[in-house]
């Protein structure tokens, strides 16, 4: 495949959503000479491999605010982008086993309520009318917000595939970035492509599970892992589940999607770095398949239909990497989103844009800058709900 | 046998007798043919289709538990059985207003946006209609078990005639490999194969791989093998012979998911529905195979190409016409068929065949979806116009220690490896092998290409578990989507309840006409584990089985 052109006014690595987002504030905000790069199809990484979780419950009122925007864009982008994402904001509710749980939770009410979010802490009688058939003593309590949700995540990267290629972007799809060349005074000069090299003063890494090996590729030494996670699906049934369910202690999490299945996944652990195309994992699905038993016993008669597996872009703080790279000057970070890149685009790839033209950007440096895992000392704070 | 007690459950309001070896949906077609439930979308009337398990047309809900395939299922005595997504009853559904209002099918991905304030609206009548079946009661009554774990050298997949004669070719050689069989001991098609002594048999079972193998860990399989009440037995091997079969597949035309249209696995079954006035739509050995069964009750041929001399000669005994060279245009009834529409081969409109059944006997396609799943390349074949394993003449694929032969590997009337030199091979892997043979053009594109040509109207369903329409596909193509990986997520065919078996095979071809390429330039879905729909309680009582090297 070869490229319209030569030189670019950015090159963005990746067409999942954050990439497409991010193309789309800028051709929005009149840039031309866009390309976005994929060495995929589309949706065949974590956009399309994800279990549609919008929520705005987190521990940092920074979180908080990206949720909020994004619930606001996902509210509207069937208006916005003519594709229904079908954003069903039937809550979410994070299961507490313990007292130490709860009072986790209890922050997360916090900082929900002090940015005006009407987050609650439910007792086990609330808990049992929202998951009808949880087994009694199933938790102690639970924190639960209404007006977060699920979508479907494929039309989301139709509708923007389709939105940005009416802007005059380019999308590349199967063509993979190799990496970059710096000018003489160390600045970015030029993005290496499988189609061969292109001129460009921005690069955009928002390549999902694989932003670590492309910033790597690129003599950036970063702290993304990719870690697998899977996920299943079971047969359609009709609704019986509004709210998305958390557990705290191990990470389980479900919800019951538009079309009826039941989509969720569960903390197991897997070695970091295994191999794209990943197949499910025996241990995963009947890991699973038991702590959702434990759980709603009456599911044991439930289908499984399929079960698959994508890689969350994991930091040490649990924040994402937003802005460039002070090693590399064009080098912008859309990076190291954890498993929430999709409930976060819509804003953070604001920010990607606001950064890439060099406006300002809102956000805690000590928070998102890719600069905080440069010099000594952690960060003030961290992200620490990874869950779901 | 012969002298058990009858069973009785319960179907609905009424009581039903059922004989011994009889599945839920054999005892029901003894009286009439059965109406079980509506579709996904659209409640259009849905009916058996294949009997072999494979479709969704036979699902009814169990003693509280959905979506359970009635041709599989022993009826017990004391079952509760009902109907499924329908109201009041699959025959008067009051849903089924939807079809009628809904002409050309309704657009969920880019219509029902405006205005603002009725999106709500939409999204609860949305998800209202979603889904198929309720949610269970409460957890299955479990049979108890004995162990859910084996341990063998080779495990032989599928039972029928290469099965068989790898397994009894296998115990001749000393080895005592493991035979998964889908029908159980007591099925009305036969009662799967005898035990052959040396071998385990698991009746009523089938395979998916639970642990694909990566390139360079050669140490083995996971097999999951699951049975007819959805239990699960853990199956390690080292080799994995598949001699899963063939089944055979659909057509796609208006009304080709109107309950009457069915394949021949259900004509040749034994679920005993009621089968007179048939039209055979095919003209090679398997529509033989239903003339033979059927006899008197068909009363006409149809092919899109030639019909061969032994269909000829059967035809002109029963006294019957053959309508080679043609072209279906739709079947004519409302919640069961009552003709079949045909274009005229002089140009000039269309004329009907009346009947009461429509058997689906063009094409076999085969069960490859375990070899796929292991990981083993495919090629595409255009006689019947399927993806097959790829596998040297002795059937060896791509992976080792995967094998596939008889009808899962070699499309019908072509020769296979004898059972004898593929154990050889299996016992000794450097055994050279013969180059496989090339096959005919195929017949199905031209046929699914005068098609795409001609106006239509009314729905054409390409996936009838998730009611997926010909137009969908054919929109997710004009707006620049290809390959049937990205179609597949565009339009949701091959998302449903029967794993894509129906529909993908007919999707790959129309879309490959529709992008102007070889359909195997269209690529392939991945098969996700597990490839039957597995109950998260039998996958949950496995947890145990699993724990020693799981480690978490």
């Amino acid at each position: 495949m070869t490229l319209a052109r030569t030189d670019y006014r950015a090159v963005v690595v990746g067409a999942g959503i954050l990439g497409l987002y991010t193309a789309y504030h800028l051709a929005r905000a009149g840039e031309r000479r866009l390309l976005v790069v994929d060495r995929g199809r589309l949706s065949a990484g974590g956009s399309g491999r994800n279990g549609g979780g919008i929520r705005q419950q987190w521990e940092t009122r920074s979180t908080i605010r990206l949720a909020r925007e994004a619930v606001a864009a996902y509210r509207r982008f069937g208006r916005e982008f003519g594709h229904n994402v079908w954003f069903r904001q039937g809550g979410y509710l994070f299961l507490a086993g313990t007292p130490e749980e709860l009072q986790r939770l209890a922050r997360v009410r916090d900082a929900g309520r002090s940015e005006g979010l009407p987050v609650r802490l439910v007792g086990t009688d609330e808990v049992e009318r929202l998951v009808d058939g949880i087994v009694p003593g199933a938790c102690v309590g639970g924190c639960y917000l209404a007006s977060d949700g699920t979508l479907y995540p494929y039309p989301a990267v139709w509708g923007l595939y389709e939105a940005v290629v009416a802007l005059g972007v380019e999308v590349a799809l199967g063509v993979e970035a190799l990496g970059v060349r710096r000018d003489d005074r160390g600045k970015l000069a030029e993005v290496l492509t499988s189609s061969g090299g292109v001129s460009s003063p921005t690069v955009v890494n928002a390549a999902g599970g694989w932003s670590g090996e492309f910033s790597r590729r690129c003599g950036l030494d970063v702290p993304n892992v990719a870690t697998r996670h899977d996920i299943l699906a079971t047969e359609p049934v009709k609704p019986f589940l509004d709210p998305m369910v958390v557990r705290v202690s191990d990470g389980l999490y479900f919800s019951q999607s538009m079309r009826g299945e039941l989509v969720g996944g569960l903390s197991v652990s897997h070695p970091p770095g295994t191999q794209a195309g990943v197949p499910s994992s025996p241990r995963f699905v009947t890991a699973m398949a038991s702590a959702l038993v434990g759980l709603l016993p009456r599911l044991a008669g439930l289908g499984v239909l399929r079960a698959w597996a994508g890689f969350y872009d994991d930091t040490p703080d649990g924040f994402p990497m937003i802005g460039e790279d002070p090693r590399l000057p064009g080098f912008v970070h859309a990076n190291g989103f954890g498993g929430h890149g999709f409930m976060l685009a819509p804003s953070a790839s604001r920010r990607v844009a606001s950064s890439v033209l060099n406006e300002p950007v809102d956000l805690d440096p000590r928070e998102f800058s890719p600069a905080r895992f440069l010099g000594p000392g952690a960060a003030p704070s961290s992200e620490r709900l990874q869950l779901g | 046998m012969a002298s058990a007690p009858p069973r009785r459950f319960r179907f609905g309001r009424s009581e039903v007798e059922a004989r011994p070896g009889d599945t839920i949906l054999a005892a029901l077609a003894r009286r009439g043919w059965p109406s079980l439930a509506r579709s996904i979308r659209y409640h259009r009337p849905r009916g058996p289709v294949c009997g072999v398990g494979n479709c969704t047309g036979c699902l009814v809900r169990v003693n509280g538990v959905p979506n359970v395939r009635s041709c599989r299922r022993p009826a017990r005595d004391g079952d509760v059985v009902r109907s499924e997504n329908s109201w009041p009853s699959p025959r008067f559904d009051l849903f089924g207003a939807l079809d009628l209002l809904l002409p050309n099918g309704v657009d969920t991905l880019h219509g029902l946006r405006r205005p603002a304030w009725a999106a709500p609206l939409y999204q609860g009548f949305g998800r209202r209609l979603a889904g198929f079946g309720r949610v269970p009661d409460r957890s299955p009554d479990v049979p108890a078990r004995g162990s859910r774990s084996r341990t063998t050298e080779v495990t032989v997949v599928g039972g029928g005639r290469s099965g068989r004669a790898v397994t009894e070719a296998l115990v001749r050689s000393g080895e005592h490999p493991l035979l998964l069989e889908r029908r159980s001991t007591t099925d009305p098609d036969g009662p799967g194969p005898a035990l052959t002594p040396g071998a385990e048999l698991l009746p009523g079972t089938t395979a998916t791989f639970l642990d694909p193998p990566r390139p360079g860990e050669g140490s083995g399989f996971t097999l999951l093998a699951i049975d007819d009440d959805a239990q699960g037995v853990l199956v390690r091997t080292r080799t994995v012979i598949l001699a899963t079969g063939a089944y055979d597949g659909s057509l796609v035309f208006e009304g080709s998911d109107r309950p009457g249209v069915i394949t021949a696995d259900l004509a040749l079954s034994g679920a005993g529905l009621p089968l007179g006035e048939s039209v055979v739509v095919g003209g090679g050995a398997r529509a033989r195979a239903v003339l033979d069964r059927l006899g008197p009750g068909v009363t006409a041929v149809v092919a899109f190409g030639e019909i061969v001399p032994e269909v000829v000669r059967a035809a002109a005994d029963l006294q019957i016409p053959l309508y080679p060279r043609s072209r279906v245009v739709r079947s004519v009834g409302h919640a069961h068929v009552r003709a079949l529409e045909l274009a005229r081969r002089d140009g000039g409109g269309t004329f009907r065949l009346p009947c009461r059944t429509v058997v689906l006997a063009h094409r076999r396609l085969p069960n490859a979806q375990l070899a796929f799943q292991g990981g083993a390349r495919r090629r595409w074949i255009d006689v019947p116009g399927a993806y097959y394993p790829e596998v040297d003449g002795l059937g060896r694929t791509s992976v080792p220690g995967i094998w596939a032969v008889g009808s899962a590997a070699t499309p019908s009337g072509r020769a296979g490896p004898a059972a004898e030199q593929v154990v050889a091979a299996v016992l000794d892997p450097g055994t050279p092998a013969p180059p496989p043979a090339p096959g005919p053009p195929s017949e199905l594109v031209p046929y699914y290409r005068e098609l795409l040509d001609e106006p239509r109207h009314g729905k054409w369903v390409v996936c009838p578990c998730e009611d997926v329409l010909l137009g969908e596909l054919e929109a997710a193509v004009a707006r620049g989507y290809r390959g049937i990986e990205l179609v597949m997520r565009y339009t949701g065919v091959g998302t449903g309840l029967c794993q894509g078996r129906y529909c993908l095979p007919e999707a790959i071809v129309l879309l490959s006409i529709l992008e102007g390429r070889a359909p195997a330039e269209g690529g392939f879905v991945t098969q996700r584990p597990p490839l039957v729909p597995t109950s998260l309680g039998a996958l949950a009582a496995l947890r145990e089985e699993l724990l020693p090297e799981a480690g978490t």
